[in-house]
């Protein structure tokens, strides 16, 4: 028989935590996470023993399964229960992933009381559990299309449930970009890309039917140029370039997102599930708006002296505000010492990153600023050069760099008396950089 | 353990929960409770808001019900007066015409594990016995186990026992294995349930309705039952045919085990259940999950022990995938070990060869000490593959080949000029410490064919200021004292040296005590010293230590299907720990023993009794067990002389020495202190001994 149940992510906090009999204490759950978890060795056995009880794990992705027990059991019933257990849960809700368990730990404590009752394993045929089991499981991504082909047969949506009802009807939209760059030192574009996100956090009463639309350079051709007359009006916040429309690489959306109709009429047109989810993913590669220029400048004076300077110029409208930006500028091994003279900002040495970091709160579009450092250098009788690794940087800028921008987002709910006009709606724009990088 | 900001958060929850408005909006009341249920198992403390919860337990709503029952039966013992005030709801949902209701609310009654509660929840459990739905009754019959459990030492009401009893015969299998499970709870102190006859044949007719935990639970009950007659037995064995070659290995492994407890005076069965099982059982050793496999690896070692040959043509089976955990690939390994033959050692050796450069350097050193046991009897080709190992200068690899080859000349003396060869360079990789001790062991003992064998001990003399381990400065004594005597010439000086630090110098004891016997051996004369440093080290006809004989099958059908099999250290490892053992004896206690032989009985007895020699070393190692006499080793039986080591420790130390000669036993003792009436003693009770064994002939002392 089992004791009690647990489930960890791969850091070793408990997601989920059952105990059956009274034998199992409370410790036992740090026990496992102590000796098994964080040890430092590679895991032994499946079979832990600590202290007189026994631990039976199993591990799906970064997630781990223990089984505790203090009595002599049967151990291949014991691991066969546990893998009944997983396809139990994978049945409910998809792949057993931390953010899978998180979001449904009701439905796994419902499901651990009528799996095991006083750890005798009980019921656990998933169709026979059916019946007993009130919750519902909220699949992750990976199931999407599957769920949507239930969905679409049974005509039923299993992401908003009926009734919801707001006083105000709200949506929050953000655009949330990273942008990724490597750059030679002569200031050629060697590699580029976004990765872009699409938020939405939407307050709508009833069941909405919603319609997005954003630049999208096949949209735009189709309906020709300048034909965005149903424009939202809302989006003109966007970056320095007045490009029209963006060519988009890849996108996936959530799973509430009709397939068919984006990929006949490249529209997005979904009923939005309630609170915060992602809508859309998306991947562009073209035009992008690099918001910072680093044009560094390394010369070697003797061997024990190293001249750096680097200057960052903005690349945006002026009207626009960069936030948090960081400025790493590596150093040889051998630095014993460093002179840093920056113009704007706070630019330090910190030696155990073998850095010099620069850091400036706030900087405004179509500006420069330049910092200068002397690097001392121990001699060495290394022959090797110093690799010299790129200078990364790190910053927040409030426009999208990808250049997309949202043209409209419509709501419409033919039960309840709201129009698209009484909803009020709220656009965002943040581009974060990713990995950006200028070789030295 | 709390995380920070608990409080916090508590505070929240309480507001939010005691909110009137929230508590109107059932919707935003359940989310709430989810809350909390997602803080407590975040691992928060949130057992202040007790009271707040057991208001929201009276309810309509099964999920919100759901949810509160899990927050209160995380609780209920930190707060039993307030749990008082869920017992009422409790008690109206046993009532209720839903039974889905009724099973949740008797089962969480009977979860809140106080003992206070129990004369109110006894009623509702009676009444859930009767239940119409089985889900209940399910329910009932454990809540009896779960309340037993509460009060171990009270009895449970006879009446209830009986209702047990008769619930066995409940049309749903689950409520069945239930009252299984619960009456071997309730009656653990008389030994669990009463397997008689009609409650076995019953059992067993319904064993197909169940599903595997069910059968697996019902087939581990049935092994206390003892077929009547040969007729029932066989019964049986053929109504569980089927199950032993189940697809789950559960099911296949319990059926198993009912066979051999069942079978046991019955050698034959046991054997053909075994070679029936093989087949699922290495199906099991290639299923999909590393778990089960590793389960399956373990039981498969039991099998072996009984039936060696068992699985010889299946040796493939076992070979390690690439990306196989380090614990499996160990264990297949010494399986692997056992399965050896002349037709497969060529091919295992081959595989094996593979692992020994492994990424992880456990199942690395694991594999080659697996190639040191199959070297036992296949030297040649074993040593040819970890010379080639040695070439590869990785430390960890050298360090597990010399360790090996350490055990591999222990028992083989056969190959020391071989190992003598290839050790020549070695000391340059070796890093770790039980890696440099083995290399001086073996530069010791064989000093005088390796020729470098002085100046390598001289560089480790040399530095051994700086030397942290103790177990290499004793050592490292031992090897250049040996040395010293078979090449004195070359050693002379560097043993001085040595000497003279360790016993000046040396500030740990055990290190500066050896160097100090050592020094006055020395002065005792260089013959005395070879005396007691070149005492017999190994003997090659020792036999019975390197193959196990074949274990009857009742000696592990206990453990079988248990935990046991799977935490158990390797057989192989005990061997080897018994062989280190004596190795270790042999490199500095013996030094010890044998000078104060000086002072200790030698007595040389003859007792004549040839029926010794017939009989078989196990019941020779059982007889003497009975009488406290432990058997060290013993030669093989065609061996002449045929020998036996014996060592006891009632009040004094003998060991004995007995060589078989023509017609009788000549004894020899060796004892220490001296106490001759102790030595007569022993000599009478061994002499009973093999009296008893022999029963024929009269033994006589000379």
């Amino acid at each position: 028989m089992i004791g009690g149940l647990f489930i960890y992510n791969h850091k070793g906090e408990v997601l989920i935590s059952r105990v059956y009999r009274d034998d199992i204490g409370r410790n036992a759950v740090d026990a496992f996470r102590v000796n098994v978890i964080h040890a430092r060795q590679q895991v032994r056995s499946p079979v832990t023993n600590i202290a007189r009880t026994s631990f039976f794990h199993v591990k799906r992705s970064n997630i781990w399964l223990a089984a505790v027990t203090k009595q002599n059991v049967n151990a291949a019933m014991v691991f066969e229960f546990l893998y009944k257990m997983c396809d139990v849960m994978t049945a409910y809700f998809g792949k057993i992933s931390e953010e899978n368990i998180k979001n449904n730990f009701v439905l796994i404590y419902e499901l651990l009381d009528e799996i095991l009752d006083f750890g005798y394993p009980q019921n656990s045929e998933t169709g026979a559990l059916k019946t007993f089991i009130t919750q519902q499981g909220i699949k992750g991504q990976t199931k999407e299309e599957q769920s949507q082909i239930t969905s679409q047969v049974t005509g039923q949506i299993g992401w908003r449930r009926e009734g919801i009802k707001y006083r105000r009807n709200e949506l929050f939209l953000d655009v949330l970009e990273s942008v990724n760059l490597l750059m030679s030192p002569q200031g050629q574009v060697l590699s580029a890309h976004v990765s872009g996100r699409v938020v939405m956090k939407s307050y709508l009463s009833g069941m909405p039917e919603c319609k997005f639309g954003m630049n999208d350079k096949i949209v735009i051709d189709k309906q020709g140029k300048g034909g965005a007359s149903d424009d939202a009006g809302k989006s003109d916040l966007g970056g320095g370039s007045g490009k029209q429309s963006i060519a988009i690489d890849d996108c996936t959306f959530h799973q509430c997102v009709r397939l068919s109709k984006f990929d006949s009429e490249r529209s997005i047109s979904f009923i939005p599930p309630d609170g915060e989810y992602e809508l859309m993913r998306y991947r562009t590669t073209k035009d992008i708006i690099l918001p910072f220029r680093v044009i560094p400048l390394v010369r070697e004076v003797g061997r024990t002296k190293l001249e750096v300077k680097v200057v960052i110029k903005s690349n945006f409208k002026p009207s626009l505000l960069a936030q948090k930006i960081e400025v790493r500028i590596p150093t040889p091994l051998n630095t014993s010492g460093v002179q840093v003279i920056c113009m704007k900002g706070k630019a330090k040495y910190k030696a155990s990153e073998n850095a010099i970091v620069w850091k400036i709160k706030r900087m405004a579009g179509m500006k420069e600023s330049q910092i200068s450092a002397e690097i001392e250098l121990l001699p060495t009788n290394d022959k090797k050069k110093w690799a010299r690794p790129p200078i990364s940087m790190n910053f927040e800028v409030p426009f999208a760099p990808s250049g997309l921008k949202v043209r409209y987002l419509k709501v419409f709910e033919s039960k309840l008396n709201y129009s698209d006009h009484d909803v009020i709606k709220w656009v965002r724009y943040i581009g974060r950089s990713g990995i950006y990088e200028t070789r030295c | 353990m709390p995380y920070l900001g608990g409080e916090e958060t508590v505070r929240e929850l309480r507001r939010a929960l005691s909110n009137p408005n929230v508590q109107s909006d059932p919707l935003r009341y359940r989310n709430t409770i989810l809350k909390v249920i997602r803080t407590m198992s975040q691992g928060v403390d949130v057992s202040g808001l007790f009271s707040e919860m057991v208001k929201a337990c009276a309810t309509v709503d099964v999920v919100q019900k759901k949810l509160v029952y899990v927050f209160l039966c995380s609780y209920a013992t930190l707060n039993p007066e307030l749990s008082l005030l869920v017992i009422n709801t409790l008690r109206k949902d046993c009532q209720d015409p839903n039974p889905m209701v009724r099973s949740l609310a008797l089962r969480n009654m009977t979860n809140l594990r106080l003992p206070s509660l129990v004369e109110y929840v006894e009623q509702p459990l009676t009444a859930g016995l009767r239940d119409r739905a089985a889900c209940v009754r399910r329910v009932a019959v454990l809540g009896w186990a779960k309340l037993h459990n509460l009060h171990p030492s009270s009895e449970i009401d006879a009446a209830v026992v009986n209702e047990l009893y008769s619930l066995l015969r409940d049309p749903d299998p689950v409520v069945m294995v239930n009252c299984l499970r619960a009456l071997e709870e309730i009656l653990k102190e008389e030994g669990g349930i009463a397997i008689n006859k009609p409650i076995t044949h019953h059992l067993l007719n319904r064993l197909k309705e169940c599903d595997i935990w069910g059968q697996s639970e019902v087939l581990r009950v049935l092994q206390r039952y003892r077929p009547q007659s040969e007729d029932e037995l066989f019964d049986i064995l053929s109504l569980l045919d089927s199950f032993l070659v189940s697809p789950h290995p559960p099911v296949m492994a319990a059926t198993l085990s009912l066979f051999l407890s069942i079978s046991s005076n019955l050698p034959v069965i046991s054997l053909a259940a075994l070679e029936r099982v093989s087949g699922p059982l290495l199906a099991a050793c290639g299923s999909g999950s590393r778990e089960m496999r590793f389960a399956a690896v373990c039981h498969i070692q039991l099998l072996l022990r009984s039936v060696p040959g068992l699985l010889g043509p299946h040796y493939k089976r076992f070979f390690c995938g690439y990306a196989e955990p380090a614990y499996i690939k160990e264990r297949k390994m010494q399986v692997l070990v056992e399965l050896v033959n002349d037709e497969n050692v060529a091919m295992i050796l081959d595989e094996l060869k593979g692992y020994c450069t492994d990424v992880n350097t456990d199942t690395a050193q694991a594999a080659i000490s697996a190639i040191g046991r199959i070297g036992r009897s296949y030297s040649d080709r074993c040593l040819q593959i970890l010379t080639g190992l040695l070439g590869l200068k990785q430390d960890h690899i050298t360090s597990a080949v010399v360790q090996t080859m350490r055990d591999l000349v222990w028992v083989c003396p056969q190959c020391s000029d071989t190992v003598c060869l290839a050790l020549d360079g070695c000391e340059e990789t070796l890093q770790d410490i039980q890696g440099r001790q083995a290399l001086l062991w073996l530069l010791g003992v064989y000093g005088e064919r390796i020729s470098t064998a002085p100046y390598t001990l001289e560089v480790l003399i040399d530095r051994v200021r700086s030397e942290a381990s103790l177990g290499i400065k004793m050592e490292l004594l031992t090897a250049t004292m040996r040395l010293f005597l078979c090449r004195p010439a070359e050693t002379q000086d560097m043993l001085g040296r040595l000497l003279h630090y360790c016993i000046e110098e040396e500030t740990d004891m055990c290190v500066r005590d050896q160097a100090l016997l050592y020094y006055r051996l020395l002065h005792c004369g260089i013959e005395k010293t070879r005396e007691v440093l070149q005492g017999r080290r190994s003997d090659p006809s020792l036999g019975v230590l390197i193959g196990r004989p074949a274990k009857p099958v009742s000696q592990w059908a206990r453990c079988f299907n248990t935990l046991e099999p799977l935490s158990q250290g390797a057989v192989e490892a005990e061997s080897d720990r018994s062989d280190s053992a004596m190795r270790c004896s042999d490199s500095s206690t013996n030094v010890l023993a044998s000078s104060i032989a000086v002072d200790c009985a030698w007595i040389e007895e003859c007792v004549r009794c040839p029926a010794v020699l017939h009989c078989s070393p196990q019941s020779l190692q059982a007889a003497m067990q009975l009488v406290n006499i432990q058997t060290l080793a013993f030669t093989p039986q065609q061996m002449l002389p045929w020998r036996v080591y014996l060592y006891t420790h009632t009040q004094l130390r003998v060991s004995e020495d007995g060589q078989e000669e023509e017609e009788g036993i000549k004894v020899i003792l060796n004892q220490q202190p001296k106490d001759d009436d102790a030595l007569r003693q022993f000599l009478t009770i061994l002499i009973t001994v093999l009296n008893t064994l022999g029963d024929t002939g009269q033994a006589q002392v000379y």
